[in-house]
């Protein structure tokens, strides 16, 4: 609740809000010049080419917030990297549209299938397809984790404890924040800390958020975004134009196209669009994985390569794995100990909407503009542990007929609701709903257009969940009305997937090490969010992307016992 | 734009979202302008398909006959012959063009049954509308080998995608539209762009089409 700062650390926000955005950015730019460099869509005409049969050192599997973080990392220390995409390798301008119809090619649309009492809908609402991954689509949010996320098993007896701890992902934090950049409010929650850009200005949603917050003294904060405020190296600032699930037209809104690929690129990683992975290939023993099967304009290659990582989210992970089951790994890739696929993981995210007597209009700005984690962390005095983060959301009209849809709503009662539109302010929890094991990923019956057998993914909640759930629709609603709305409609839905192949101390613990090597294979990475082991109530993309920057960190720095030797780049 | 008929001249084209089309960029321009211009003819449904999802739709999206003229049926139809689905579907429920096909056959067998032998499109607005709300009312129960929940989402999903993207529902909401690359100034409670216009009038009682 908010109060004075206690003590001597009231000056702690000031000062270390000015070090942080006076400090020179020399440091960022030698790390990873993307920002300054030309626009992706000129440098990719002079990209550099590898051949199937040239054994390069990594080859990647995904361009999204853990792959193309990873690309970039071993490229600029002279690996030779390919990194295959599946999706199209996007130009912004000609193929992003401020229109939310005709936005759905930024989505994985391949036949799922969902189960479970509590089945979770995938496509928009949690994947990605192209160069960018769903970083091109998500709303921006980009808080760390709390420190407790790294170990809820010993501390709240819920979940399961990482193999690392905060303090070692905390200078991966720091530095991709500065190369998003990240803007918003010094942080008071977790490790508090200062953020390299301002906030942003707020609409009407945030408005009324931070009214709301204020008249029930919970402490609600601006931010954190990872959208520029402010011009960044070339890159422009935010326009508010509210399209930030389309993908950003402007540039201002960092996605790994932007913010990673330009600089793999200048570093001679190349980035193989529309290439659709289907198995990785090991030797014929099963012990060495010797490169990534991939179909590309209909054929079938094989690209070689001394090391390989998959990056493609926790669905498509768990599903090339399964589908690389062959000698030595008969029920699929490094799954020994039946764990790839399981402990899949989605936040409970009820949305609560208010009317408002005044105009609020919440498609202008980002949507995600507010939020608080005064819930986050587990209260003693609760029935649940864990807890859950308030953020504002703002859907646009589509989504916001399938919100009022989804209350039963629908005839004259669906359009006169849908014309005072902009009446409605949304707000937006995310539950830190727990790993189970239960929760996975197998493959189904039928196959998709390439032949490959496609994935399942059940989910039901428990009853930690759904307590979860209802408190912070409880909380929403007072928000909402303390603000002053009359009316007041909640919706329950999902956000963000993780999990699926975990990391763990041991093989019987998890898929991968903290390296993010699977114990299996030593020559196999997994750099996605499939490798988290729990959720905490924060979005997850900072934190997949610290990961595999930590990843490569120890990697091209040999601290990865038994690594494949660095080759010295060829170029 | 010329007058088309009865209330709803939408684009008064001073304010709104439509007010706007020379500040967008080519790409939004091209894929929403589109939306306004002549649609290819029906491919996916059948005629009888047709004469059971016009009447449900209307009904589903309330249309009256001052509406702006907004195709809906047309634009299913064209997704669902071009497979353009959402990436997922219920491990109870088909493939989503197998689903509409099984949904509408089920709404006139289920209409038969009680209105001796005639279809959805044959019986009265009252009747049609008595029906869907029994089916929403059935929840997660079985409605022909379907859960009715599932149908019901899977056929507002629908209605609600296509009427929401077209320009003339802006206007009727007050929302701004694409917005790129001019962006928006004035954030905030109570405040609108000089061009931004309120939210068309609540139409008077008359019954729906």
């Amino acid at each position: 609740m908010e109060g004075p700062m206690s003590g001597k650390r009231w000056w702690r926000p000031a000062t270390g809000t000015l070090r942080e955005t006076l400090r020179p950015q020399g440091d960022v730019r030698a790390r990873n010049a993307s920002a300054w460099l030309p626009h992706v869509t000129r440098l990719r005409s002079d990209m550099r080419r590898f051949e199937d049969d040239d054994e390069v050192d990594m080859v990647v599997v995904g361009c999204g917030a853990g792959g193309a973080t990873f690309t970039q990392r071993l490229a600029h220390a002279g690996w030779r990297v390919v990194c295959l995409e599946a999706g199209p390798f996007w130009d912004p301008e000609h193929d992003w549209v401020s229109d939310e119809a005709g936005s759905r090619h930024l989505y994985w649309n391949e036949p799922r299938v969902i189960g479970g009492s509590h089945p979770v809908p995938l496509g928009a609402n949690n994947s990605g397809r192209g160069v960018g991954g769903s970083m091109v689509h998500f709303a921006g949010y980009t808080p760390r984790f709390h420190p407790s996320d790294f170990r809820t098993r010993s501390q709240d007896g819920v979940g399961a404890d990482w193999p690392i701890r905060y303090e070692q992902l905390r200078p991966y934090y720091e530095r991709l924040e500065r190369e998003l950049p990240v803007a918003g409010q010094y942080w008071p929650w977790g490790d508090p800390h200062p953020h390299p850009h301002a906030p942003h200005p707020v609409g009407g949603n945030g408005e009324v958020m931070l009214e709301g917050c204020a008249r029930l003294g919970i402490r609600a904060r601006v931010g954190p975004v990872a959208i520029a405020n402010g011009r960044f190296g070339n890159r422009p600032h935010c326009i508010y134009r509210g399209f930030c699930l389309q993908g950003c037209k402007v540039d201002a809104k960092a996605s790994p196209l932007i913010t990673h690929v330009p600089d793999a690129i200048t570093h001679g990683a190349e980035i193989r669009d529309g290439a659709m992975a289907t198995r990785v290939v090991m030797d014929a023993a099963g012990r060495r994985a010797t490169g990534v099967a991939y179909v590309r304009e209909g054929r079938e290659r094989v690209q070689r390569a001394r090391a390989v990582a998959v990056a493609g989210y926790s669905i498509e992970t768990p599903r090339l794995l399964l589908n690389s089951a062959g000698p030595g790994h008969p029920h699929g890739l490094a799954n020994g100990h039946d764990l790839v696929g399981r402990y899949v993981m989605v936040q409970g995210a009820p949305q609560t909407a208010g009317r408002f007597p005044d105009e609020i209009r919440m498609y202008k700005a980002p949507p995600p503009e507010v939020s608080s984690e005064e819930f986050y962390e587990t209260d003693p005095a609760k029935p649940y542990r864990r807890g859950f983060s308030i953020q504002t959301v703002s859907p646009l009209p589509i989504t916001w007929a399938e919100h009022v849809a989804a209350q039963g709503h629908w005839g004259a009662d669906l359009r006169s609701r849908m014309r005072d539109y902009v009446h409605w302010a949304t707000l937006g929890a995310l539950c830190e709903f727990l790993p189970q094991p239960d929760n996975r990923v197998t493959l189904a019956d039928e196959t998709d257009r390439l032949g490959l057998p496609v994935a399942r993914f059940d989910h039901s909640q428990c009853a930690n969940d759904d307590m979860l759930m209802e408190a912070a629709q409880k909380v929403m609603e007072d928000i909402l009305r303390a603000a002053g709305a009359g009316e007041l409609m909640t919706i329950g839905r999902y956000a963000h997937l993780v999990g699926g192949c975990r990391m763990g101390r041991n093989p019987e613990e998890g898929v991968v090490d903290s390296d993010l090597r699977t114990f299996a294979v030593p020559n196999l990475f997994i750099t996605d969010g499939s490798v988290l082991p729990t959720q905490g109530s924060a979005n997850p993309a900072l934190t997949i992307m610290a990961l595999a920057d930590r990843a490569a960190d120890r990697l091209v720095h040999g601290r990865v016992p038994e690594a494949p030797a660095r080759k010295a780049a060829r170029r | 734009m010329t007058a088309r008929r009865g209330r709803a001249e939408p684009s008064s084209a001073k304010k709104g979202p439509l007010s706007q089309i020379p500040t967008w960029d080519a790409a939004t321009g091209g894929v929403v302008l589109a939306r306004l211009g002549p649609r290819p003819p029906l491919s996916f449904f059948t005629p009888a398909e047709e004469a059971a999802a016009g009447p449900l739709l209307d009904l589903l999206l309330a249309r009256r006959h001052d509406d702006p003229p907004i195709p809906v049926l047309p634009v299913i139809d064209a997704r669902l012959a071009a497979r353009e689905f959402e990436g997922w579907r219920f491990a109870d429920m088909p493939e989503d063009d197998e689903a509409w096909r099984r949904s509408l056959a089920a709404l006139d067998e289920e209409t038969k049954v009680r209105h001796d032998g005639r279809t959805f499109g044959q019986v009265t607005h009252g009747d049609r509308h008595r029906l869907l709300r029994h089916i929403q009312d059935l929840g997660s129960h079985d409605w022909y080998g379907m859960p009715a929940g599932h149908v019901w989402t899977l056929w507002s999903r629908y209605a609600c995608t296509a009427y929401y993207a077209h320009p003339y529902a802006w206007e009727e909401i007050g929302f701004g539209g694409p917005a790129y690359p001019r962006g928006y100034l004035r954030l905030g409670r109570g405040t609108r762009e000089p061009w931004e216009s309120p939210p068309a009038e609540e139409p008077a009682t008359e019954t729906d089409c």
